[in-house]
């Protein structure tokens, strides 16, 4: 065949889909260097190559373009929950050594309280205590120190309650002391009656929970002693009330 | 039909050497490049020859790393990497389509029509030419049996005997058909073409 009855199978030589006994022409001509049949295909494989921009345009998925450079190895810089997660957890290590200080000041502000709530309500039960003796329809009031610059104040007696005594002016005592109450019966006979302390301003609240016989009590004191405590007062009083004879 | 892929290829049409040295260097950057010229345009041929998006997928990846691993044998200043990338597309596809549909494969002669040896001295910016616009508007103005036939041929991968099997039309009625279309595409394209 000569190149011009080979001229209508160029593009299909090109494509891919030339039938015989064209193909091997084409083949033979561009192999012996036939520059008309050359030149043909240049022109053809422009021909091919504008027909294929011809199709309906149509878009591909986005990941699409990801698993292309995933495969060749290349790694894309996209949009990912990666950097929010790290700030994240770098959020929650603030949170948790945040909230464990908390926890711990929490913890230690709540030990406070307790202490505090405990302080109070055995206060609360000793103010109780003590109203009740002062309420008492049988408690008797004695006052002692009127005389004296210091100390003073007033013990009250409940032969069923006890003693309430309420004192000021009372010095702090020193290390390692602590002040010891008596009661002291007519006969002479001294009965430990609890060990207290005065208060920073000097005041002081004491109860001594017991039965009392009015007629043998005859004085309630209070000497400084060892904090430990004695048996018998070592040390003069500084506080002595004598309750009036029943 | 739109002009869309071709106008995207536009604006990168004269950097297609500079992309292909980098493509050789083995830059994954170019490869992204390369995608983001032609990835539509090829996923558009592709699609329009499969007619299975989730295929035609596949087949694009196959085409960008068959590309990716037989750049080097392309000539970086000669070169058009377009025409070759589209070659290559729609060898991948219709070599799909025949092994679906039992038809004789034939791998050989995509192997000798997508070389890259063969798309050197092709225009590189020939996609987004003046040509490109005129091929559409002249296969608008082709006859429906005559537009059926370049289309049976170019994504169907048909020969002109299977032509004549698939439309039950006599050999030589094909024929006639095939050559009066190309006639009047050359016609068309006038001296656009021939010329270049």
């Amino acid at each position: 065949m000569n190149c011009s009855e080979l001229r209508d199978h160029y593009e299909l030589y090109v494509l891919g889909v030339a039938d015989e006994p064209e193909r091997s022409e084409i083949r033979t001509h561009l192999d012996r260097g036939c520059e008309v049949c050359t030149a043909e295909m240049k022109r053809a494989r422009e021909f091919a190559a504008l027909l294929g921009g011809t199709a309906m345009p149509a878009e591909p998925s986005p990941k699409l373009r990801r698993r292309i450079l995933a495969s060749v190895g290349a790694e894309e810089r996209r949009f990912g929950w990666a950097p929010f997660l790290a700030a994240a957890t770098v959020l929650s290590l603030c949170a948790a050594v945040y909230f464990i200080g908390r926890e711990r000041d929490f913890a230690q502000e709540a030990s406070i309280l307790r202490d505090q709530s405990r302080r109070q309500t055995i206060e609360l039960t000793r103010l109780s205590e003590a109203f009740a003796i002062l309420n008492g329809a049988e408690t008797t009031v004695t006052s002692f120190g009127e005389s004296q610059p210091k100390p003073k104040g007033k013990v009250f007696c409940n032969p069923a309650l006890g003693v309430l005594l309420i004192a000021s002016n009372l010095p702090q005592a020193p290390a390692g002391k602590a002040y010891e109450m008596w009661v002291i019966s007519r006969s002479g006979q001294a009965v430990r009656a609890g060990m207290f302390q005065a208060e920073a301003d000097g005041t002081a609240l004491h109860i001594e929970r017991r039965t009392l016989d009015m007629k043998t009590t005859g004085v309630v004191a209070v000497t400084l002693e060892n904090e430990a405590g004695v048996d018998q007062p070592t040390t003069t009083p500084l506080i002595v009330a004598s309750l009036a004879l029943q | 039909m739109t002009l869309l892929p071709i106008l995207l290829a536009i604006r990168a049409a004269g950097a297609d050497a500079e992309l292909i040295a980098r493509l050789r260097r083995r830059d994954p950057h170019a490869l992204a490049e390369l995608y983001d010229r032609y990835g539509r345009l090829t996923y558009s041929l592709i699609l329009r020859v499969v007619r299975d998006s989730g295929i035609a997928e596949d087949l694009v990846q196959e085409t960008f790393l068959r590309v990716w691993n037989r750049v080097q044998a392309f000539d970086a200043q000669k070169g058009a990497i377009g025409p070759w990338l589209l070659a290559v597309a729609r060898n991948r596809a219709i070599d799909y389509l025949r092994s679906t549909g039992g038809r004789e494969r034939n791998t050989v002669e995509f192997e000798t029509t997508d070389h890259p040896a063969l798309h050197i001295d092709i225009e590189p910016g020939i996609l987004a030419s003046d040509k490109a616009r005129k091929i559409k508007a002249a296969l608008e103005k082709l006859a429906a049996h005559q537009r059926q036939v370049i289309e049976l041929a170019y994504f169907e991968g048909l020969s002109q005997t299977e032509m004549a099997e698939r439309m039950g039309q006599p050999l030589g009625t094909v024929k006639t058909w095939v050559r009066t279309a190309l006639k009047n595409l050359r016609d068309e394209l006038g001296a656009a073409v021939v010329s270049a």
